[in-house]
């Protein structure tokens, strides 16, 4: 689903960010980006995204070699992954359903199927009642389930979360876990960057761990540090 | 049933590209306002510039039309002879009329041009001192040098005055006047294009989040850049519009308070109809307007549009 070949990734700034990292993500999986800030989590995230390029190696997401996608590819390499960041990303005079419709526009989905899917992913989220408001009507844990539903509402083969829960106190970010707990069993791929000590622990899913750079870790049921 | 699928989507993306770019309009009303004036103000100024070319042109045409081509007939010419003329210079190519001055009218419109001073050709009275002439008129002015050569190859013409340094004088303004305005025409687009597209990029500057989110959520640049350059069309038009309202009062107005002035009437000189300019101004200010409009989105958006 997602690999890394040796990837590297030095920014024009002279910092190297990501340094010959490997490893890979099947389908159906729950895994952690583990890290303090600066390690190259995000890096991770945004050469899966392919907001950034890769200086060497391969990335080979969904059986595609994304290394060398074309610009004019990558939308449509976005659409086959849903994404959730921790300041949420809404779009402000918007409202709830407005902005989970907006993500079908975009991919050109027909109105009756809008009309028919938003509801129902809103509903997965638990914001039926809310679809009429606008985000800043709105919790921050309501705000991150609307990203949430956003990101689902084209079904994604994987979510890509950055921080989710770093916006968010510590039961809110719960109700987002679960939600993501739950997207996860019923198939979809979850690659999550964190640095929420007592979720990584409590999951008991698989961790990556980075640190400058270089891939330090990756055990199949860790918890956030293996020094515990 | 897949076909019908297909207009819907269709239909439903370009509704969404015109919803948008009106929503934009309204939206950005200080970027919208800043725009439409600079606009009208631009394209104002080339339209003044325009005009004031354009009938400068018209009066140069009719200036030059008035001019003819003055051939002095020797004294010693009898009549047989001055009638020969008359009719060697009518089968000349480019001649349109000529009329006959006699002796006693050259005196007469002398003591016209000398009105204020009656003393300086007192003496002239009886003495025919100012020669017999034929006033040439020509159909093209173009075959002006051609005829005053012809002319000169006559018998009994004494001497030809023509007006070619007059017609030189008044090319040379023309064509000044004309560089001018294409110089004025070119610095206007560029200081429009300019201001537009930095209000473009305020009003995509504000929105770069937006923009940011529909790229991660997979929306390709031309789904992006659409409403945007809705927008901009959408100004450039209104401001053409307006702008067009604005110069044919403006050019009415200045026309009927000059065409009043007793220089133009007594000179016989007329200016150009306000349709007449119209009709050549407004293509280019809709083209213009709505060219300056899409293209300064357009570029004001590409840095933003990579991520």
């Amino acid at each position: 689903m997602i690999e890394f070949k040796n990837v590297t990734k030095v920014y024009t700034t002279g910092t190297e960010a990501v340094h010959d990292a490997s490893f890979s993500i099947d389908k159906g999986e729950f895994a952690f980006l583990v890290g303090s800030s600066g390690s190259g989590k995000s890096t991770l995230i945004k050469l899966i995204l392919k907001e950034e390029e890769a200086n060497s190696g391969n990335i080979i997401i969904n059986g595609k070699d994304i290394t060398y996608l074309k610009p004019k590819r990558v939308p449509y390499l976005r659409r086959s992954m849903g994404v959730v960041f921790q300041d949420f990303r809404l779009l402000p005079d918007k409202t709830v359903y407005e902005n989970v419709a907006f993500a079908m526009y975009i991919v050109k989905s027909t109105p009756k199927h809008i009309r028919r899917q938003v509801p129902y992913v809103l509903s997965q989220v638990g914001l039926s009642e809310k679809s009429k408001m606008y985000p800043n009507e709105l919790s921050g844990g309501e705000q991150q389930r609307v990203a949430l539903a956003r990101a689902l509402v084209n079904n994604p083969s994987m979510i890509i979360a950055d921080e989710p829960t770093g916006n968010l106190d510590p039961d809110t970010a719960w109700d987002i876990m679960n939600l993501l707990d739950e997207i996860n069993r019923r198939g979809t791929t979850v690659v999550m960057a964190t640095h929420a000590k007592d979720i990584v622990n409590t999951m008991k899913k698989r961790v990556i761990q980075i640190n400058k750079g270089i891939i330090v870790r990756d055990d199949k049921k860790g918890g956030y540090s293996s020094e515990v | 049933m897949i076909k019908k699928v297909g207009i819907a989507v269709r239909y439903n993306g370009f509704t969404y590209l015109i919803s948008e770019g009106f929503s934009n309009v309204f939206k950005n009303k200080k970027g919208t306002m800043i725009s439409l004036i600079t606009m009208i103000c631009a394209m104002f100024m080339f339209g003044a510039a325009f005009a004031i070319g354009q009938n400068v042109n018209y009066v140069m045409e009719q200036v030059q039309a008035s001019q003819g081509i003055e051939v002095f007939i020797l004294n010693e010419a009898t009549d047989e002879q001055t009638n020969t003329l008359e009719s060697e210079i009518k089968k000349i190519d480019g001649v349109s009329t000529v009329t006959y001055k006699s002796k006693e009218q050259a005196l007469e419109s002398a003591k016209e041009s000398f009105k204020e001073y009656p003393d300086a050709i007192a003496g002239y009275t009886e003495e025919y001192i100012f020669p017999a002439s034929f006033i040439v008129m020509l159909t093209d002015l173009s075959k002006a040098e051609g005829v005053e050569s012809t002319i000169a190859t006559l018998e009994n013409v004494k001497n030809i005055r023509s007006s070619n340094d007059t017609m030189n004088t008044l090319f040379k303004i023309s064509n000044g006047i004309r560089i001018a305005i294409i110089v004025v025409f070119a610095g206007l687009l560029v200081i429009a294009m300019t201001i537009i597209s930095n209000t473009i990029k305020l009003t995509v500057h504000a929105r770069r989040k937006e923009i940011s989110i529909m790229k991660y959520v997979g929306a390709t640049n031309s789904f992006i850049r659409g409403p945007f350059l809705v927008e901009g069309i959408i100004i450039g038009f209104v401001a053409a519009c307006i702008t067009i309202a604005l110069i044919t009062i403006a050019y009415d107005y200045v026309v009927t308070g000059i065409e009043s002035s007793d220089i133009l009437q007594t000179m016989n000189i007329t200016l150009l109809h306000y349709s007449e300019i119209l009709r050549m101004v407004s293509v280019v200010y809709v083209v213009l307007g709505v060219g300056i409009g899409m293209f300064g989105s357009a570029f004001s958006m590409k840095k933003y549009l990579e991520v």
